[in-house]
This record gives structure tokens, sequence and C-alpha cells, in this order.
């Protein structure tokens, strides 16, 4: 039996502020858990290596979805099952809502929290590549200062963030997006529930007033690389085009050929290649759709 | 390892629990409750064998600590019937042959009911959909299907209002 010199504590606490007291006196030492679903599974039968834990569940303003003028901010402590069923993440942010649903299972997405998926940072994390497709930004608060960071400067590898102990992630904020803007939502996994993605693909596209010209487009993909990537060079080739005359193919050639996967078990670099390419011709079918009631070039 | 006390209410009884920061909730309702119809399968969330239903919510209870349940409302299998009257759900998983070795079926038989209370008429992908965190490796899950179908059809000739009482 592993013996323990300094007793192990357990902090819940109803503030912020006292969070972040407990955090700044333990830093590196304390454990600061959401959900637990990723967390206890990393610790599992290691339990007793962790000597003290923060747990936010009692901080209540962590748990609320709300609009906020032009923008939407969402508690760290906010679950999968809650993004998904939110009648304003279905209206403003379907990708996300769409993510957060494909999570897990209903025991995992009822524990899950937004903030825990960001935290880990897994490459593979369901969140990551919607969120940053939104233009996400999170809110880190320590006793010293607040900052805003966007989700492309927050996630620096597999795992790492630029999180500093005594720092913790208490809200995203998602601007509200423009009337004419369409998403898709893919993810490639080898079943549908519990199952860590093979590739995962957000993509969001702003038309201008004319609902025929691309304004803005946000190509983001998970499990590709070290941390979730927006193909940025899909930028060029869109903005300022008619969605009508863009050429699938050739977009979806620029995903597979931007993208640096690695073979694991979930799929090799080979496949997760092609499989990009495929599902970035999917999406841009699936917002054609949309945006006009019809198939592609009919 | 220090100990803490919690409290909460399992199966409408209120308990204090003296226990520990890094115990389980999955063990605190075996081996301090000693509510063994709760059973642990992988331990990782994936097989939904240790499902217990806390604060109105399904959940895997091997991926929950102790202290995280303080203060919670728990249902396990062994609050949803008892011996003289089993819940509609038990009943039907018994009559369509849902059942077979039995130790998935704790956590089935929560999802299910969970679903029901939600969903009172789940098509078949909603009931796929409902139970996607609990494995059964015997049925190959259609008598499964057929059991939530009969519990939810009677269910909703009935006054469905039992589920509700006991919930």
């Amino acid at each position: 039996m592993h013996q323990r010199t300094v007793p192990c504590q357990y902090f819940a606490p109803q503030k912020i502020e006292e969070a972040l007291e407990i955090l700044s006196e333990y830093g590196k030492e304390i454990k600061v858990i959401a959900g637990g679903t990723d967390l206890l599974i990393q610790y599992y039968d290691r339990l007793y290596e962790i000597n003290d834990w923060l747990d936010l569940k009692n901080i209540k303003e962590l748990k609320d979805i709300r609009i906020n003028k032009n923008q939407m901010e969402i508690g760290a402590m906010v679950t999968h099952t809650q993004l998904e069923k939110s009648e304003d993440i279905k209206k403003y942010f379907p990708v996300l809502s769409q993510a957060a649903a494909d999570i897990g299972s209903p025991q995992i997405r009822n524990r899950g929290t937004v903030g825990g998926n960001i935290i880990n940072a897994s490459p593979a994390g369901d969140l990551l590549a919607p969120l940053m497709a939104y233009d996400a930004q999170f809110k880190l608060l320590s006793l010293q200062r607040e900052s805003l960071i966007s989700a492309e400067e927050f996630f620096i590898g597999p795992k790492k963030t630029i999180l500093e102990p005594a720092q913790l992630l208490i809200q995203i904020i998602l601007p509200l997006p423009p009337e004419k803007t369409y998403s898709c939502w893919i993810k490639i996994g080898k079943r549908k529930a519990l199952i860590i993605a093979t590739i995962t693909l957000a993509l969001v596209v702003e038309m201008a007033e004319d609902n025929k010209t691309v304004k803005d487009v946000k190509t983001c993909l998970g499990s590709v690389a070290p941390t979730p990537i927006e193909i940025k060079e899909i930028r060029e080739k869109m903005i300022g085009k008619k969605f009508s005359e863009l050429d699938f193919n050739q977009l979806g050639q620029i995903v597979e050929d931007k993208i640096s996967p690695i073979d694991d078990i979930r799929g090799t670099r080979e496949y997760r290649k092609d499989v990009a390419k495929n599902i970035m011709i999917n999406a841009l079918e699936e917002i054609d759709l949309a945006r006009t009631g019809r198939p592609h070039n009919e | 390892m220090n100990k803490l006390i919690i409290e909460l209410t399992i199966n409408n009884k209120k308990r204090k629990v003296e226990t520990t920061p890094s115990t389980r909730l999955l063990d605190l309702i075996r081996d301090d409750l000693h509510l063994t119809g709760t059973k642990e399968g992988c331990g990782k969330g994936e097989c939904g064998a240790c499902t217990v239903i806390m604060n109105g919510e399904l959940v895997a209870s091997c991926l929950i600590l102790a202290p995280q349940a303080d203060g919670a409302v728990i249902t396990t299998i062994e609050g949803i019937g008892d011996d003289k009257c089993l819940d509609p759900v038990q009943e039907a998983f018994i009559e369509t042959g849902a059942v077979q070795c039995g130790f998935c079926t704790p956590g089935m038989i929560l999802a299910a009911r969970k679903l029901l209370e939600e969903n009172p008429h789940p098509d078949e992908e909603e009931i796929k959909r409902g139970i996607s965190g609990n494995l059964c490796r015997c049925t190959g899950y259609q008598k499964i299907f057929d059991a939530i179908k009969l519990a939810a059809d009677r269910l909703s000739s009935r006054d469905g209002g039992r589920s509700e009482k006991n919930a």
C-alpha cells in the first residue's frame, strides 16, 4: 500500500476567487478536476499518486451558457450534454452542438465538460476543431490577471497548452456568426459511440449578402496534427469566389496536402490523408445543398 | 490517506459515508454501501456496467470520485424495484429474455429507464443511442431492444406514472 507523507486534500470551493487562491497556493501539486472523464482514466489504478484535488463542481457561474451582446459565453464546466441540447448553441453554433452529441456515450456526455476537453488538449478532442472554426477565445484567470487567448494560440502540442499552473480556464467566448453562415461537422471513427476520432472536420463558411460569394471560411481539423489545425490555404482559394464556381476536388486536395497525420492504431497516415480529402468534398457538398437547396453543379 | 465524510441520498435513503478523496464512487457504492448490483467492467467508462443515475443523469460511477458525489441524489439498480414489485423495465427484460449472463443488465436497465423517462416512445435508432454507453457481450442486443420497446408500450398504456414515482 502506498504510504503518503502529506495527507491528501479535496477542495470544492463555491467561488472562482477561492479556487484561484487554492491554485496559487498549491500550484503544480494540485489536480483540477472538472467532469473527470479523461482525467480519471489517465489516473486509473494510480489515483493515490495525486496529492490534492481541486473540484470545480460547486462554482455555479462556470455552468452557464449565455448570450452577452454579440457573443456567446460558455462556462468551462458546461457539459457535452448541455452543449448538445442548448437551443442557442444549436442555432448559432450547430457544429459545436453536433460535435458534443458525437462524444462518447450518454454517461460521458453527462459528465465531461467543454473546459475539460480543452485543457486535456488531446489532438483528437472532439470539440477543439469546432471551437477553432468558430473563432473561440478562452478566458484564463489567475489571481494576478485575466487573459483572452485564441484557440490557435492556446494549443501547442499533444496534451500541451500554454495554461500556467496558477491559471484556470473559466469561459469560452464565441462571436455570434453572421446570418448567412453555413457549417458542417464530420467525425470519422471505427464506431459511432465511445470512439476516439480518427479524423474530424469542422467547416464554417460565411457567405456575402448575395448568398453566392464566399466572405470567409474556416477549415479546421482534429486528429491530423499534434494540435487541432486550420488549413489557411483554403481561405485564399475560397474567399471572394462564387461558391458555385468552386472546385471541390481541388479544395479537398489542398486539405490532403496540408495535413501531416501520423500512423496510429486508429488509422494510417495514408488513410487519414485520403479521408481528409473526401470529407472536405462531402462537407462542401453539404454546405452547397444547405445554401441552394440543390446539389452542386446541377 | 486522510478521511473525509460525504453525505448522499442513495435509493431514497440519506447516508453519511467515511471515504477518501481518491475513492471512486463505484467502490463506495459496492464496498461501503454493499450495493453490489452496480458492476465494474472496464473501469474506463466504456462498458457502462457501473452505470447509476446521479442527480437525474446517467453516469459511469467508475469515473466519479466519491467526493464529487457529495450531496448527490443517486439511484442504483437496487433503487428501482424490489422482490415484490419490479420496475416495468425489469419485467420487460425478464419477459423478453434480454438477460443472459446478467453482468450488463443493471446498467442496461438504468440506461433504458433514463431513455424512456426522456423519450417515452423511442424508435430503434433512439434506443441504440440511448444505450450506446452500455456494452452487452451475450444478447446481440436484439432482445434488449425488444425489452425496451415492450417497456415503452407498457409504460404508456398504464398510467406511465410508475417510472416517475420511483425516479
